[in-house]
């Protein structure tokens, strides 16, 4: 067999050499199409009642090996019955088998090509998604009329599991000492396959269409779940290369856990805080297994969106006072409410905005609802006294509604000492730094506040025109244009000569190329996701800021984002040829720049 | 029993009806529907659903979560029920409240 390389989405990071093993394929076009005599029309209907009572049975069996830890899967095998078990499917196949003749296989087909039909025109993307769930649960009734099954405890040897599609009802009865990496030809990135592999710290591709057609039970590959390649009968060089990469990649996951509880300090002393963003309670305990120092942005917009009622600040109080002292004496950063106006329609009325991202959103909309934003305001005050609390106002455009929402603060601490309500008089105040007016002014906000917090994803946006979810324009996001650069500097700076904190929460703290440039700048927190934070620790330990400072010199003397992009690559890649191969960067995103920019893609 | 809805032969024939309206916020989605037709199944009665507006629409059958979603019925939509057998208006009353609970979601 020749060599050959088919590719996919990577859901999972990681290497993983060894042989095929399908636990299913796809049924189109191999199910037989015929006409059923009206003698034997009886006999094929009981055919099709009979295999779905044999898939029913089957799932109850996979349903009662779950371990009772899964939960979740139970509940996805219980809808699966219930799908089985409906009249629709099963009624409307038997009418194609009564009144056209049709044998079970077919008259199936036709029903879930109705239904199918029928749910395409819904206008709910979660309901026309459970068309899916249909498809997994049809499968597994013509695998039933085909007499085909699958036994996947007869796996020899540790395997790459690959699919059709993977169910969690498929991969309940594999014994995960088995598996190696999970290869599926349908699916997306958020697909579940990638949870559960990054949960079993495997590799794992979807995506990939070519599959099927190119590989057979057995075949020798090698899974490249960084770059999203299944190499199909590698040649012994490529093997070889391989097979250090995956060494390499151990070593690496290694010592990045065993180093994320030491401080973020270069080899020459500097120290840089590195932080979570986080939204909700649940995940306090990541934060603290990483090596969190803290959460430098705490969005608190999920009790106002999760429920109808408003939260009242009793519960708040609660919710933010939990927070601050399971983390103390590490920091909280509470950011005020960062919602648009639509969030709250069922309580102040619809609002026509054409353009709502440049809306009444965030301060703006807590400055219009003042008695809605202090109990918000009281909650966080009165939390205050039990942990480290700062309060964070968002999407400040400049100096009046800096003033405006510390003197609604004021009130709210008039209001609390005249109740007799203890509160931190000394928490800091800080804002957020994501309009490129706040940039402009940054100078003169310093001298209000006492942090600052770049909020980069909202900057690059704002300040070079593009909505990154638009692909006809995603490929000018680029964090590291040197405008973005240039004002992520002025505003260190300006905090910097006021003698405050400026810390960033972006996409970009937690990028293994962007970081070195932003310590060069002396940023005093990193703050990003909490499973970001072991990797950019280790950049950070690995570094020293006369090498930082080098770069950012060298970086700022560039005048086109192509020419920096280009200069950090390199730097990176001699520096830490590990994060370049293990970790993901934004700044591949200028690779998918189109050729034409101009022509619409087709 | 309450009286307005118990059923004599004929009504039996021609089948008894409720009008509901979805109060769930996300609409009858997978969870109430899969309610729906879980609690539908528990009565001998034939028991099918009616969207208003939807003109010539086939009433789909409530015993059916996958004929439910086909419905996309959202928040504020106004339903007939309409059931069919000996315990059609036990079936109805119990259904209603399902309505009027929201499935016991909480929007």
């Amino acid at each position: 067999m020749a060599r050959q390389v088919i590719s996919g989405i990577p859901v999972s990071a990681g290497i993983a050499i060894g042989k095929a093993f399908f636990v299913n394929r796809s049924l189109r076009g191999r199910l037989p199409r015929q006409t059923v005599a009206s003698a034997l029309i009886g006999e094929e209907i009981e055919r099709l009642e009979r295999a779905f009572v044999e898939a029913e049975t089957e799932l109850m069996a996979i349903r009662d090996r779950i371990p009772d830890e899964l939960q979740e899967h139970k509940h996805i095998i219980n809808s699966h019955v219930m799908i089985l078990k409906d009249p629709k499917i099963l009624g409307s196949a038997k009418k194609y088998v009564n009144e056209h003749q049709l044998n079970a296989e077919w008259a199936l087909e036709k029903a879930v090509a109705d239904l199918e039909k029928a749910f395409s025109a819904l206008h709910d993307t979660y309901i026309r998604e459970r068309m899916q769930d249909v498809q997994a649960v049809v499968e597994r009734v013509q695998s039933r009329l085909l007499g085909e099954q699958r036994d996947a405890s007869a796996i020899e040897g540790r395997v790459i599991i690959m699919a059709h599609d993977l169910t969690p009802a498929d991969t309940v009865v594999l014994d995960v000492n088995k598996i190696i990496a999970f290869v599926v030809a349908m699916g997306g990135k958020t697909s579940h396959t990638g949870i559960m592999a990054r949960t079993m710290g495997i590799p794992a591709m979807v995506g990939v269409s070519e599959l099927e057609a190119e590989v057979s039970d057995g075949d020798l590959v090698i899974i490249d779940g960084f770059k999203g390649k299944v190499i199909i009968a590698p040649d012994d060089e490529e093997l070889a290369t391989y097979h250090e990469l995956q060494v390499r990649f151990d070593v690496y996951q290694r010592s990045v856990v065993k180093e994320c509880l030491l401080p973020g300090e270069t080899s020459d002393g500097y120290r840089v805080k590195v932080l979570a963003n986080i939204e909700l309670f649940e995940e306090v305990a990541v934060v603290i297994d990483n090596g969190g120092e803290g959460v430098g942005l705490y969005r608190t917009e999920y009790s106002y969106i999760s429920r109808t009622e408003l939260p009242n600040e009793e519960e708040l109080v609660e919710e933010y006072t939990d927070m601050a002292s399971i983390l103390s004496p590490r920091r909280v950063v509470i950011r005020t409410l960062d919602l648009g106006a639509d969030k709250f329609m069922a309580h102040f009325g619809k609002l026509e905005e054409g353009n709502p991202a440049m809306g009444l959103r965030a301060i703006r909309f807590c400055l219009t609802h003042p008695e809605l934003f202090k109990i918000q305001l009281r909650a966080i005050l009165r939390a205050s006294v039990v942990g480290n609390i700062s309060l964070m106002f968002p999407m400040i455009s400049g100096m009046r509604e800096v003033v405006a929402a510390k003197a609604l603060l004021d009130e709210a601490r008039t209001e609390l000492r005249n109740a007799g309500i203890p509160y931190d008089p000394d928490m800091p105040i800080g804002i957020m730094i994501e309009l490129p007016s706040a940039v402009m002014v940054a100078e003169f906000l310093a001298k209000e506040v006492d942090f600052f917090s770049i909020g980069t994803n909202d900057l690059i946006q704002y300040s070079l025109g593009i909505d990154r979810t638009n692909h006809h324009v995603s490929y000018l996001y680029q964090p590291l244009h040197p405008a973005v650069l240039r004002m992520i500097k002025q505003v260190v700076d300006a905090a910097h000569q006021e003698g405050i904190e400026v810390s960033l929460c972006g996409e970009v703290a937690s990028d293994p190329y962007c970081v070195p440039i932003l310590m060069g700048m002396q940023i005093d927190c990193l703050s990003m996701s909490p499973k970001a934070i072991p990797g950019i620790k280790r950049v950070i330990r690995q570094t020293s800021m006369e090498e930082c400072k080098s770069l950012l010199r060298q970086v700022l003397e560039c005048n086109t984002v192509s020419k920096i992009n280009k200069l950090v690559k390199q730097t990176i890649f001699q520096r830490y040829p590990e994060e370049l191969t293990f970790v993901t960067s934004l700044l591949d995103i200028d690779e998918g720049v189109p050729e034409h920019p101009l022509r619409p893609a087709s | 029993m309450d009286e307005r809805y118990s059923a004599d032969q004929s009504e039996i024939m021609a089948g008894l009806t409720r009008d509901v309206v979805v109060a769930n916020q996300l609409g009858l989605h997978a969870r109430p529907a899969a309610k729906l037709a879980q609690e539908a199944q528990k009565f001998t009665s034939a028991v099918h659903i009616l969207c208003e507006g939807q003109n010539g629409s086939e009433p789909v059958d409530a015993k059916s979560i996958l004929d439910i979603l086909t419905l996309a019925a959202a928040h504020g939509s106004r339903l007939t029920l309409k059931a069919m057998g000996l315990d059609a208006a036990d079936a109805l009353n119990h259904l209603e409240g399902l309505f009027l609970s929201r499935f016991g979601e909480e929007r």
